[in-house]
């Protein structure tokens, strides 16, 4: 809201410079987001925001009372139409039908209005606001609406058929013409005001078209009212209409205002407007009361709640100046009584805001509060969250943070998306899942890169996933680690020759991420997922339960993100990971006695599975094994069509003896024959 | 034998001032001591010399021995070696890097701010992101007809929870679970159906703070997050308090930093409402608490000079590797 500083001269003298004003004003809570000088009119503007507890801000004559209490200065009241003697409107009648729409309804019929020019104060001011002069009448209403807060609506009182206004709920599919055009089916929760026949208008929202008063109105009824703030915001979010009214009308109107308003009008129309006669104000219902009238505040309140001691007197003083009206009570107690436009002030502890906010927060000391003995600062789980983090970036990997809201595309409406949390109101079309798995996310970032040029893109993320499990009423969440790997693995240099990465390099990132989380009896089996190719995709069990599951992400799916090469995608669960992760690992001892390495090349069938051998050999070596490693595979060349060569490198060692090469020469072709026998393995390459 | 000795030992001496490289140095060695060297020949000998001049020559001839040994020795120290000849190195050549992966930088933004709160005793907690209304609203004393609880600024799930609008949900789960004295953070993803542009995003990151106990005062508050706000900015920091309104704290305040000229909105703290006690069971009779609450994006924007909120979530590989 724009506030004009020769207007607030109206109430409250203001020493130059004005920005100092407007810097107070900000530390005490009302703020000046801008201020600026103007030319035409001369005039110094505050651009003010307001929080939503102070509606009293909404005017000059709020804002001015605001520099009295801060400056501590007298405030000056507007002046107003004292006249108490008038003739009520004949054969005019207003009727409350939806009393909690509208506790408050008056209005006044001003007749017999001549055309006069709006006198240069009002158009200067309405002018420094933001406002162009329209005719006098409205030009009046927004005058009285920025300076006292009140919005007030002028209706042409020759269109008002019937003579008689009624406060509805509107009929559903009613029609109406909203001042600005637009047309309009209103619903049952809409508040109108209509005359016997139809609305006149959105109530506190905006007017109609066929009631607006022109160049030709010479007589108008003149509405000021309390309409109920949430009815009045509901209605205008309903159909997306909101005005300066609405505005004032959804954070609560001060119902003392409605009349201040009127008669402020009228004094003003009186003057400028010189109408042949203004009817007594027709009022209908009741002001609003506030629910809480007094409060007590004890003194210790304020140094208990701030941590600064404020003398009696200082409280006295500053909350009389926010037009509160103090009483001592008892010893350190104060008998608060709340103003009509102060519904945010209910508490004691409201009241020491306001003492804070005068007071200056700048003039509280700083301290540090005592130190408590209290327990650890990150827990175990985090700090497990934290060491992936630092292994995987420190592998080569990026970190991504994607949106956990994502559309249905690629995933399967059964396997994957039958418990998934889904947004009734999602914000783009398509973005209306919680995620039950990054792989989609991650697809986007990859397409997003080789675009951009990039051929090496290895991805992580660790954040939640969720569901809602059969028979849940709350959906689970659960933090996982995702891992997506594309492209080259390490680029060419000098040195090096480049590589593409493969399903084997995600494998690895996993089992660093399980060794390092100190897990221990891993074992991999087969798993099925909708994304994933059948034929390459296992998951990763520690102790039986499954942590991890990883494979090629299915080349159907790739080419809906345009991804020419394969993308190894990988989850690690971080809850699983963190049951099974062993924080402090116990040392063990290596072997004295030095080692024995024998290698193994054997020729077998493509059907005979690596692993299989590994844990083979393990079984073979009578305790005397310490490693076995698979250090060469390779098809063709010599080997037959349909065969692979595979060659493991094993450490025989004891941890008792020296080990005489004869001994291991004979338990390694032990092993070696029983292997050929088994897999009907040959030797020759 | 001993002029042999004699004789070999100043051929060697006259070959070892012509040695420039490793290579060389190493053919030197093998001249000498090799199989086939001219010392080793002379050491095949030994065998014949008479029984008692035996023992001065082989002293003899190990001392010699010794001398070509640490020679050669000396040599591999001093000659320039890149994996080959000393002509071969290029010392402007560019080293070969570990893969260099990455944080991302709003990840180690919270990292850096919980560590800072963390030293002050904070312990970093966790909530749910899909919470219910009395969490996400009702218990923070937002009342029923609050704008914020409207479809246009809360996303709902088809089963009546929503997503947490704000971290503070936070602090009344821990309050729910747990007795005074607290002192938690909570950084987490957050949701609002924001139109997303270049300082918006339907989804962002939060990090609330909470303390409870029987004495903490509004001048701890800002006692505390002004040491927030130097670590994490600089000891030279200006900041203002500035009175505002959130429904979960009374006294509320705004904290500004000097940016430039001017002052930019940093985050929003306050003395915890009786209400959400009230909500929660403590007596209010007896704690007092302070709440504070900070987006991390604007705080990695502003630190990072980065002038798009939407860089966070693209993940354009030239940004992550940036951090």
């Amino acid at each position: 809201m724009k506030i004009s500083t020769n207007w607030l001269r109206d109430f409250v003298e203001l020493a130059p410079p004005v920005s100092r004003i407007a810097e107070r004003l900000t530390l005490a809570g009302l703020e000046v987001k801008k201020c600026e000088t103007l030319k035409t009119p001369v005039d110094t503007v505050f651009e003010i925001e307001i929080t939503s507890n102070r509606p009293d801000w909404l005017s000059h004559w709020g804002v001015a009372r605001e520099i009295a209490a801060v400056e501590n200065l007298s405030l000056k009241n507007p002046v107003v139409d004292q006249e108490k003697n008038r003739m009520p409107a004949k054969g005019w009648d207003v009727k409350i039908k939806d009393a909690e729409g509208c506790p408050y309804y008056t209005g006044v019929l001003i007749e017999g209005i001549t055309v006069q020019k709006t006198p240069d104060f009002i158009v200067d001011r309405l002018l420094s606001c933001g406002i162009r002069s329209i005719n006098l009448m409205v030009d009046i209403t927004n005058y009285v609406l920025l300076e006292v807060g009140q919005p007030l609506h002028a209706f042409d009182a020759d269109l008002i058929r019937g003579q008689e206004i009624q406060l509805r709920r509107a009929k559903p599919g009613e029609k109406f013409l909203t001042i600005s055009g637009a047309e309009l089916s209103l619903e049952a929760n809409d508040l109108v005001v209509a005359d016997a026949e139809r609305a006149m208008a959105l109530a506190g929202v905006m007017g109609g078209k066929d009631s607006e008063i022109s160049e030709r109105t010479r007589n108008v009824f003149l509405e000021s009212a309390f309409f109920h703030p949430g009815r009045v915001r509901k209605t205008s979010r309903q159909h997306q209409i909101s005005s300066d009214s609405s505005y004032r009308f959804e954070r609560r109107v001060d119902p003392e205002a409605v009349d201040t308003g009127t008669r402020r009008a009228l004094w003003l129309i009186q003057k400028y407007g010189q109408p042949r006669s203004i009817s007594a104000v027709i009022k209908a219902g009741e002001k609003p009361q506030l629910e809480v009238k007094t409060v007590h505040l004890k003194s210790s309140d304020v140094k208990q709640t701030l941590g600064v001691e404020v003398r009696s007197s200082q409280i006295v003083s500053i909350l009389t100046r926010l037009g509160l009206d103090v009483k001592p009570h008892s010893e350190g107690v104060f008998k608060v009584g709340i103003p009509s436009f102060r519904s945010d002030l209910t508490r004691a502890v409201d009241l020491v805001e306001e003492i804070a906010r005068i007071y200056g927060y700048e003039n509280i000391p700083e301290t540090l509060p005592a130190r408590e003995p209290l327990t650890v600062c990150e827990s175990p789980r985090l700090i497990l969250e934290r060491q992936t983090r630092d292994l995987l970036s420190g592998a080569g990997l990026c970190e991504t943070v994607t949106f956990s809201l994502i559309s249905e595309e690629a995933l399967d409406p059964e396997k994957d998306l039958k418990r998934a949390v889904q947004i009734i109101n999602p914000l783009h079309h398509g973005l209306h899942w919680m995620r039950p798995t990054f792989v989609t996310s991650l697809l986007g970032v990859i397409q997003r890169n080789v675009n951009a040029g990039a051929d090496s893109i290895p991805l992580f993320e660790i954040a939640n996933i969720y569901a809602l499990p059969d028979g849940h009423k709350h959906p689970v969440e659960e933090r996982i680690c995702a891992i997506a790997l594309y492209g080259k693995k390490s680029k060419q240099t000098w040195l090096d020759a480049a590589r593409p990465v493969t399903f084997y390099d995600l494998k690895g990132a996993i089992e660093a991420v399980l060794h390092s989380a100190g897990c221990s009896e891993i074992c991999s089996a087969r798993v099925s997922k909708s994304y994933l190719t059948q034929a390459s995709s296992e998951e990763l069990r520690v102790w039986q339960t499954p942590v991890a599951f990883l494979g090629e992400v299915s080349p159907e799916i790739c080419k809906q993100w345009d991804l020419k090469e394969p993308v190894y995608y990988a989850e690690i669960s971080m809850e699983k990971l963190f049951a099974h992760a062993k924080r402090v690992r116990n040392f063990k001892e290596w072997p004295r006695y030095p080692a024995i390495e024998r290698d193994l090349s054997l020729v077998v069938k493509d059907s005979v599975k690596g692993g299989d051998l590994i844990s083979e050999i393990r079984g073979m070596g009578q305790g005397l094994i310490r490693g076995v490693e698979l250090f060469d595979l390779f098809r063709g060349k010599r080997v037959p069509e349909g065969f692979k060569n595979l060659a493991f490198r094993i450490l025989y060692q004891s941890a008792e003896r020296t080990l005489v090469s004869d001994e291991v020469q004979k338990l390694h072709d032990q092993i070696a024959q029983t292997l050929a026998q088994k897999h009907q393995a040959s030797f020759q390459i | 034998m001993k002029d042999q000795i004699f004789r070999i030992e100043k051929e060697a001496r006259e070959d070892l001032s012509r040695i420039d490289s490793i290579d060389a140095a190493e053919a030197f060695r093998i001249a000498y001591l090799g199989k086939k060297g001219k010392l080793t020949e002379l050491f095949k000998q030994l065998g014949t010399v008479p029984p008692e001049e035996k023992k001065a020559v082989g002293a003899e001839l190990n001392r010699v021995k010794q001398w070509i040994e640490s020679s050669v020795e000396d040599l591999r120290k001093k000659v320039p070696c890149a994996g080959a000849s000393g002509a071969m190195f290029d010392e402007t050549l560019p080293g070969i890097r570990p893969p260099q992966g990455s944080i991302h930088l709003l990840q180690q933004t919270i990292r850096e701010i919980s560590g800072i709160f963390n030293r002050m005793g904070f312990e970093t907690v966790e909530g749910p992101e899909i919470e219910t209304e009395f969490h996400n609203f009702t218990a923070l004393n937002i009342p029923l007809d609050h704008p914020s609880r409207d479809a246009f600024d809360t996303f709902y799930t088809t089963h009546g929870q929503l997503l947490r609008s704000q971290t503070s949900t936070v602090q009344i789960r821990v309050m729910k679970e747990r007795k005074p004295p607290l002192k938690i953070i909570a950084p987490g993803r957050v949701y609002r159906p924001d139109t997303v542009d270049a300082s918006h995003s339907f989804m962002f990151h939060q990090i609330e703070g909470l303390m409870v106990d029987d004495r903490v005062t509004f001048s701890d508050l800002k006692g505390v997050l002004h040491l927030f706000l130097r670590e994490l900015f600089g000891s030279e920091t200006k900041i203002r308090f500035r009175p505002h309104f959130f429904p979960f704290t009374e006294p509320s305040v705004e904290v500004d930093i000097q940016w430039g000229k001017g002052w930019l909105e940093i985050l929003g703290a306050g003395s915890v409402d009786p209400n959400v006690f009230d909500e929660v069971k403590y007596d209010t009779d007896v704690v007092r608490g302070f709440a504070f609450g900070l987006g991390v994006e604007r705080i990695a924007m502003l630190r990072h000079g980065i002038n798009d909120i939407r860089h966070f979530y693209e993940n354009d590989l030239r940004f992550l590797r940036q951090f």
